[in-house]
Formats: structure tokens, sequence, C-alpha cells
């Protein structure tokens, strides 16, 4: 059982758990097991990591929140005494916009381009946690057209999603023909993304129906995904034999499986830790898929894992095109004013689990929780990051894939 | 299989690129064909972030345009800024602002949301360019080659 998220209601706290691909919320008071992220997640607004530490010639090297080596917006507080890494305390207040406080008392369609906001590389992600959730509350389900184009906008945002953390991986490696390339292949993938949903980040797409006739250039989009297939096999087969790149990967940033099932991160971090765990193959339109492992919990084992998804979801995404035009329109509707309850939703974004939980009025979300795969990634960093040296540091950090618009929300 | 050198050069990925005449500020004519830009990320949702990191893709090749990604605010000619202001961003914007070498331009992009301050409020010098939706990559380039006059 893993915990997500700690919520409190009417004074009482809530705990958010999951057990496969079964959510609960529980009284802490009946529960009796002890979650060692349960503090992380208490204080995930304030600061993640490790605690500050003193000793001889130890001081806190600042990294952020405005420098040329990560993009986004946070601050690294990096212990050290100029070599080895001591400790990690992260802020993510920078990024703070408090997009749950504004989900609240919004209209369905409204909460829905909130949720799209929390973080634009994961924004079908978002969306589809949040819809799933709605549709929890409400007791109904989507129509299998629009469930199978939404596994359509998961597996392209993994694509890219995949795509851009290699292309990091490989920069910081020096690797500069291939992290080219690699942002060559980047940059095909979004306009994918365009030319199936009209948004590079696959926004204003999702919704509880979606119509397949809004989806004009399928067969377009298909083709650009076999050749984003073809090509990267070609760069990820020359990659592995590069021994300066590998080099530079193999064991480090190392996190065990021990350690990632008590961070409770999800994702490709915890299957390159060896944990068979994918949301996935619990839903029913994912055919033919299969869950990539590696077992060496380091930045190599991260990249290999995203690498063979990326061609994974490249062949999930041409199935399911070629279903989905063969399928007809279920004219299905939902009358939104009728929603009320509370329901929990999740999808498995390109860097972890998505969590929302909601309880509607008559249509009106009047609470929401969201749980990120970057508030556990960023712990997951920080942890695994001591022992090692400055120099690892894009590295060990891009590996995971995380940002800090997704954490700070 | 070819090393990764002779690799590189077996791949044509460089589009042709026509720039659109965009409603912006003129740069001083020295920084034609040399620009070096800074991007800061003062709160944006992500979309421009990963837009800055589409315009490095060898399609733009925005090195045959002169136009560089500075290291640091110290050695750039313009500053980007992306998003709308979080409450905590103000700060270390300003002081960016501040470890800019003159002359510097100022263009502000905004991701489309409410959330945050919007950076035209906090009255920062030299604003040359000002947009209030979220840009592509494409768009982006179009901008830095009007600022400087660029024809092509």
């Amino acid at each position: 059982m893993r915990l997500l998220g700690v919520l409190e209601k009417d004074s009482k706290e809530l705990l958010i758990l999951q057990d496969r691909n079964q959510l609960s919320l529980e009284s802490i008071d009946n529960i009796k097991e002890k979650f060692a992220n349960y503090t992380m997640l208490k204080n995930r607004d304030k600061h993640i990591g490790s605690k500050a530490v003193k000793g001889n010639g130890v001081f806190n090297f600042r990294y952020g929140p405005v420098t040329g080596g990560v993009g986004d917006a946070g601050v690294f507080n990096i212990y050290t005494y100029g070599e080895r890494i001591l400790s990690v305390d992260i802020d993510p207040g920078y990024k703070k916009r408090n997009i749950e406080t504004l989900i609240k008392n919004t209209a369905l369609h409204q909460a829905v381009n909130w949720s799209e906001n929390v973080c634009s590389n994961f924004a079908f992600s978002h969306s589809c946690a949040f819809l799933r959730a709605v549709e929890k509350a409400g007791s109904f389900r989507s129509d299998e057209v629009t469930q199978r184009i939404r596994i359509i906008g998961i597996e392209l945002e993994r694509i890219y999603n995949h795509l851009y953390v290699i292309s990091r991986l490989s920069k910081g490696a020096s690797q500069n023909v291939l992290a080219s390339h690699l942002e060559g292949l980047f940059e095909e993938a979004l306009r994918t993304n365009k030319l199936f949903s009209n948004s590079r980040f696959l926004k204003h797409t999702n919704d509880l129906f979606i119509d397949k006739n809004n989806f004009k250039k399928l067969d377009e989009a298909a083709l650009k995904t076999k050749n984003i297939k073809e090509k990267f096999e070609e760069l990820y087969e020359h990659s592995l034999a590069s021994w300066n790149f590998i080099d530079r990967l193999y064991k480090t940033a190392v996190l065990d499986q021990k350690k990632a099932l008590e961070i409770g991160v999800t994702g490709p971090t915890l299957r390159a830790a060896g944990c068979r765990e994918d949301l996935r193959v619990y839903e029913k339109f994912y055919d033919n898929f299969k869950i990539i492992t590696k077992d060496k919990g380091d930045v190599l084992a991260r990249m290999q894992v995203r690498a063979e998804e990326i061609m994974l979801s490249c062949d999930m995404v041409i199935d399911q095109i070629d279903k989905i035009k063969k399928m007809q329109q279920n004219n299905s509707k939902i009358d939104e004013p009728s929603i009320s309850g509370f329901g929990m939703g999740y999808c498995e974004s390109p860097s972890g689990l998505v969590l929302y939980f909601v309880n509607m009025n008559k249509g009106i979300v009047q609470d929401v929780y969201i749980s990120t795969p970057s508030v556990f990634g960023f712990k997951a960093f920080a942890d695994s990051f001591v022992g090692y040296i400055f120099t690892d540091f894009s590295f060990s950090f891009d590996s995971f894939g995380i940002n800090f618009a997704d954490c700070a929300r | 299989m070819k090393s990764w050198a002779l690799y590189g050069i077996t791949r044509k990925l460089t589009e042709p690129f026509k720039k659109l005449e965009e409603n912006t500020g003129k740069m001083d004519k020295i920084f034609r064909r040399s620009l070096n830009i800074y991007p800061i990320d003062v709160g944006n949702n992500g979309d421009l972030n990963f837009e800055m990191a589409a315009l490095a893709a060898p399609q733009y090749n925005i090195h045959r345009f002169g136009i560089f990604f500075a290291d640091s605010p110290r050695h750039a000619d313009v500053l980007l800024v992306l998003g709308r202001c979080s409450e905590k961003m103000v700060g270390p914007l300003k002081e960016t602002v501040n470890q800019l070498p003159k002359p510097f331009n100022i263009i502000i992009v905004e991701d489309g949301t409410d959330f945050g301050i919007s950076a035209r409020d906090l009255s920062l010098p030299n604003v040359i360019a000002y947009y209030d939706k979220k840009l592509e990559a494409g768009e982006i380039l179009s901008v830095l080659l009007n600022i400087t006059g660029d024809k092509k």
C-alpha cells in the first residue's frame, strides 16, 4: 500500500492510499501502518528533501531560482564541503500558483483548463486524472472512443517527454550529435501533437466524451509517429554503443527498490529500480501492453526504461488510431449539473502517477487535491544525489523527468 | 555503424525559415546576427520552458541567424521573461535585470493564464516586446529576428 497524499477535511486528516489500481481515502485514526513519506507529503509545499547538514567546512550551495542549469524556477539547497554532496533540500515555492484553490468553485470545463495548466508537459495526464475522478464522482464511465483517444493523448505525451529527458541526458554528457538529433525528434513529436489535437501540448482536447470527428489528421499523426519510432530506434542503438555516454550514466544517482517504495515514487523511476508496476495494465483498452523494467536503479536504467517505453508508446498510438478509425461514434452525453459526490482518478503520466481527488456539487468543483509525480521525484532525486558530486547534477536531476511546475502546482 | 561525427553530417534537419512580421521595437543594429538571449522562468506553466527547449532543435538552427543562449544574464543582450510572475519570483527577476550588461532589452511572453503578476506591471526597463499569449518556438524566433531587424 502506498501513501499518495494527505488532505485535511473538517479539521480531520485523511490519507489517500493506493493499492495496485485501488484508491481509497481513510481517516488517519483508522490506519495502523506508518508511512515513511507522511512528513514529506505534509510539507510538500514548503520543502522536499533532507535537513541541513552542519560540520567543519560544510556550506550551503544555493542553486536557483535563476540558473543556466535548471530552466525551471525553484531552489536547491545543496550542502557540501566542496566535493561530495551531503544533503539536498529543495524549495518548490517559487513556482507556487495555488491551482487547487483556483479550481474550487469552478464549473467543469474551467476546472479542466486549470488542471491542464498545472504543468503543460503533463497536461493531458492531469486532465485525464481529473476527468476520471469526475466520472467516479458522477458514477458514470466515458465511452470507448473517448477512452481510446485518451490513450493516444497519454502515449503521445509520454513520447515527447521521454525524448526530452533523453536529449537532456545526452546533452549533459556532451553527446552533442545525439542530443541534436533527439532535439529534432522532440520538435517532431510536438508537431505530431499539434496534428493530432491542434495543440503542441495536447491541451483543450480532453473531455468527458470526446467526438472523434474533431480529429481530422489521424493518418498523418500515425505516419509521423511511425517515423519518430524508426529514427529513435536507430539513435538509441547507436547511443548504447557509445561508451563515453554509458559511462556517465552507469551507477549514477542510484535509487534502490526499497528506497523507491519508501518514498512512494512511481513511473519509470520505480520500474528502473526493478518494480513491475504500471497501472496501465489495469486499463481495459490498452491492448498488448507490457511493463518495461530494469533493475539497476541508476540513471542508465531510467534512460533505458524511457527509451523502450518510447517505442512501445509509438506502437500503441499507431494501433489505437487504426482502431478508432473503424469505430462508430457513440453520441453519449452527460448532464454536467447532475454530477455530485466525490471521486478519485489517476493517470500514469510520463513520470509517474497523477492523482486527483474531487468533490463535486451539481457540476461545480467544491474541493480538490492533486498528487503529482514530481513531489515524489524531487524527494527521490534529493536522496539519490547524496554521495555524488556536483558534476552529476544534470544527469541525476534530468533522469527523473520532474519539474517545479508539477511539484508546486 | 558510422561514428557520431559522420552520422551527424548524413542527416540534414535544418528547415528554411520565413519570419513573420511582428510589431516589436527594434534593437541597435550591432545585435543583428549576434544576439545572446537569456530565458528566465518566472512561474509559467511549463509551456514556454518547453518551447525554449524546442527552439534549440536543429529544425530552427538559430545559430545560423547568430542567435545563442547565454549561460548567465551577465552575458545576455536580451532577457526573455517567460510567464506571469509568481510572488516569490518578483525579487529574483528584478535582480536578474540588474545583472544585465548595458545596452540590453527585455521581451515578455506570458502563457495565457491568469495566475501571478504580469511582468509588464513591474516597471521593468527597456521592454522591447510584450505578448500576453503563449508563443510557439517558431514564433519566438520570429520575434527575435524582428527585434534585430534581420531581413531573413
